[in-house]
């Protein structure tokens, strides 16, 4: 199942759902918008290396889920579907990324990108 | 945290500013500025934080090193600049459903108005549409 990403107040909170729960080791993720660098639908990085496994599961082709460690960050993913796949980009947290497949990835992305403010 | 910055900022965003002109924003994948930009991922989005993040970057400094500059121009020069195409497709395609690109657009758009006159923005816009059918750059 897609993860849900939804705004409460000033917190993005990201939530693992359904089957995905058993794979990712968090099913719940929050964070302050002020650590939130923006949100890009991005459907090529599943076909780049994603780092070393360091949490959760990875089924190459079929299913990528858990923490990934490269060039020293690192990534969270839940992705089963790479067309639906968002890139959640954070600064100032303990992952640099988070790579979620969602239902509707243009509106994540206007929810989360008008939601934050850039100077 | 992640490997240190090994690419110019400036000419990324410049680079950007071509590509997003050229194709606009939604013709532009992150693979494609991955590829063009010769920018890693990891550090597009450590730096630009999101495509829309680096389309605003573009944006701004297309408009202020490109479109600025040409204000009060003659309208035979600037039919056939580039500089104005970033501007041309922000107005059609992202501006009516961004509203932070609807304001940066909006005031260089005045600025046009104030250089010249309304009609002659309105009229310059529509013969820089025109140009670009046959025009190579």
């Amino acid at each position: 199942m897609p993860a849900d990403v939804r705004i409460d107040g000033d917190t993005l909170i990201v939530e693992v759902l359904g089957i995905d729960k058993l794979w990712a080791l968090k099913s719940r993720l929050q964070i302050p918008l002020v650590n939130v660098a923006g949100a890009t639908i991005d459907p090529g990085i599943d076909r780049e290396f994603k780092g070393i496994r360091t949490g959760g599961t990875h089924f190459p082709g079929w299913l990528t889920a858990g923490r990934f460690r490269k060039n020293g960050e690192k990534v969270f993913w839940d992705v089963r579907d790479p067309n639906k796949a968002v890139v959640i980009a954070l600064r100032d947290e303990s992952y640099a990324r988070l790579v979620v497949e969602v239902a509707d990835p243009r509106a994540t992305v206007d929810l989360v990108e008008h939601a934050i403010t850039r100077s | 945290m992640g490997r240190p910055r090994a690419f110019d900022e400036t000419e990324a965003v410049q680079a950007a500013a071509a590509l997003f002109a050229r194709r606009a924003f939604d013709g532009v994948s992150v693979d494609d500025l991955v590829s063009h930009l010769g920018v890693h991922r990891n550090s597009l989005y450590q730096v630009f934080g999101s495509k829309r993040g680096l389309y605003l970057r573009a944006l701004r400094w297309s408009l202020q090193h490109q479109v600025r500059p040409l204000l009060g121009a003659d309208t035979a020069v600037l039919v056939r600049e580039p500089a104005l195409d970033l501007l041309l497709m922000a107005a059609t395609e992202r501006a009516p459903a961004d509203p932070e690109v609807a304001q940066e657009v909006s005031a260089v758009l005045a600025e046009l108005d104030t250089a010249t006159r309304p009609e002659t923005t309105a009229t310059l816009l529509g013969m820089r549409l025109r140009a670009r059918i046959t025009a190579e750059g």
